[in-house]
């Protein structure tokens, strides 16, 4: 059961002021609700994404929940900007994979292609996060193969991933 | 179902990670915009000058209006702009949008006062009008960093609202800063060249702040 506005308020309010045990009871609510929030509205493979985004940006934009007002409507506008972002990505591989249908199966040449149109945007990318999106993203490895290939941890991974996407993000948004 | 599909171990580092923070407090962003509209005023009295005509009554009642409107339009999108750095699902901003509509009632004044042949002499012989148009937007920029500072420690998610009330803000703080050194206060003057700023400065915030700002 997902709990109340006055319990999430609750903790937010000990979260802010650096509760750690209230911080992760109220993550662990934040990441149900979430997942209810999102389920019908995105693919269910990229769920976990979404959810791990907006995790993220309820830890770094934590102070600017006001303590005086609701915490649902806060951590919904959060969800819908990164949920709006997500779609932004994901309509752009969506195209890329209409692309795809008409080539060869796992077309070698399709994918080197798309690879190469990412290395534009890599160069703008820290190596640890251009390499983790490409073995990720790319290549389709799992968190944990990608963790495990390129020493990092599974968190810093999916951290990387998510700051290396923002970037690039950005990028694309400046370009239109 | 069972719903655990982010592994623990992100909400364990998240947790770890806990510092505590201050919330984001709206005073202070209001004291934030009133030194920097204050700074703006002090920059133009060491640049240009304060009209002196304003004390020793001199000044036309459509100068206080003018200036008045400004002054308003500038705080109510400001306050709008400090507001988005806290975002909200229920959020509006009808305080700013009512407000700034209101200050084509100044451009329509002067052409109902002045007519077509009258707007047109104001628009292309008034020497002063591009100066002041200029200078308006230019001290603006303060208030557009201090309001883009404010933004990006928040978490705006009305990036293009919040670019477009930011110029607004700042053209019309700039341009009401800049009107307490200028002694032309005729509606012709004022109704064109003291409120295209603002229109500049929409536009400008409106393309230009987004990327300063997303998050």
């Amino acid at each position: 059961m997902i709990a109340d506005e006055a319990s999430m308020a609750q903790m937010m309010a000990a979260s802010q002021k650096g509760d750690r045990a209230m911080y992760r009871a109220l993550l662990i609510e934040v990441q149900l609700w979430l997942e209810r929030y999102f389920r019908k509205r995105v693919a269910p493979a990229q769920l976990d994404d979404l959810v791990q985004e907006v995790l993220l940006a309820v830890h770094a934009k934590r102070a600017t929940w006001d303590p005086t007002r609701a915490f649902y409507p806060w951590l919904a506008a959060i969800a819908r900007y990164r949920w709006i972002d997500h779609l932004r990505k994901v309509y752009r591989s969506a195209e890329d994979e209409l692309g795809d249908h008409d080539a060869a199966e796992d077309s070698e040449e399709e994918a080197v292609m798309a690879r190469m149109s990412l290395e534009r945007l890599f160069v703008h990318l820290p190596d640890k996060q251009a390499e983790v999106i490409e073995l990720v993203k790319i290549e389709g490895l799992t968190i944990s193969e990608a963790s495990a290939k390129t020493g990092q941890s599974e968190s810093l991974v999916k951290v990387n991933i998510h700051r290396g996407l923002k970037k690039l993000s950005a990028l694309v948004e400046k370009a239109e | 179902m069972t719903m655990t599909r982010v592994p623990n171990s992100l909400i364990d580092d998240l947790a770890d990670d806990l510092a505590p923070v201050e919330p984001i407090r709206l005073s202070h962003g209001i004291a934030l915009v009133a030194l920097s509209a204050v700074a703006t005023v002090i920059l133009v009295e060491l640049l240009d000058g304060l009209w002196r005509g304003i004390v020793s009554g001199q000044a036309s009642g459509v100068f206080f209006i003018v200036n008045g409107m400004l002054g308003m339009v500038g705080a109510a999108s400001a306050l709008a702009v400090l507001r988005m750095a806290r975002p909200r699902v229920g959020n509006t901003h009808e305080g700013a949008r009512w407000s700034s509509a209101m200050l084509f009632l100044l451009p329509l004044t002067a052409l109902a006062v002045l007519g077509v042949g009258g707007m047109t002499t104001a628009l292309f012989d008034d020497p002063y009008g591009a100066g002041c148009f200029l200078a308006g937007a230019a001290f603006g920029l303060v208030t557009a960093a201090a309001l883009v500072l404010w933004l990006r420690r928040g978490a705006p998610v009305s990036l293009n609202a919040a670019g477009t009330y930011t110029g607004i803000a700042a053209g019309a703080i700039g341009s009401f800063a800049f009107g307490l050194a200028c002694p032309i206060d005729t509606i012709g003057h004022l109704g064109i060249w003291h409120v295209a700023p603002v229109a500049l400065m929409a536009l400008a915030g409106r393309f230009a702040i987004p990327p300063l700002v997303r998050w």
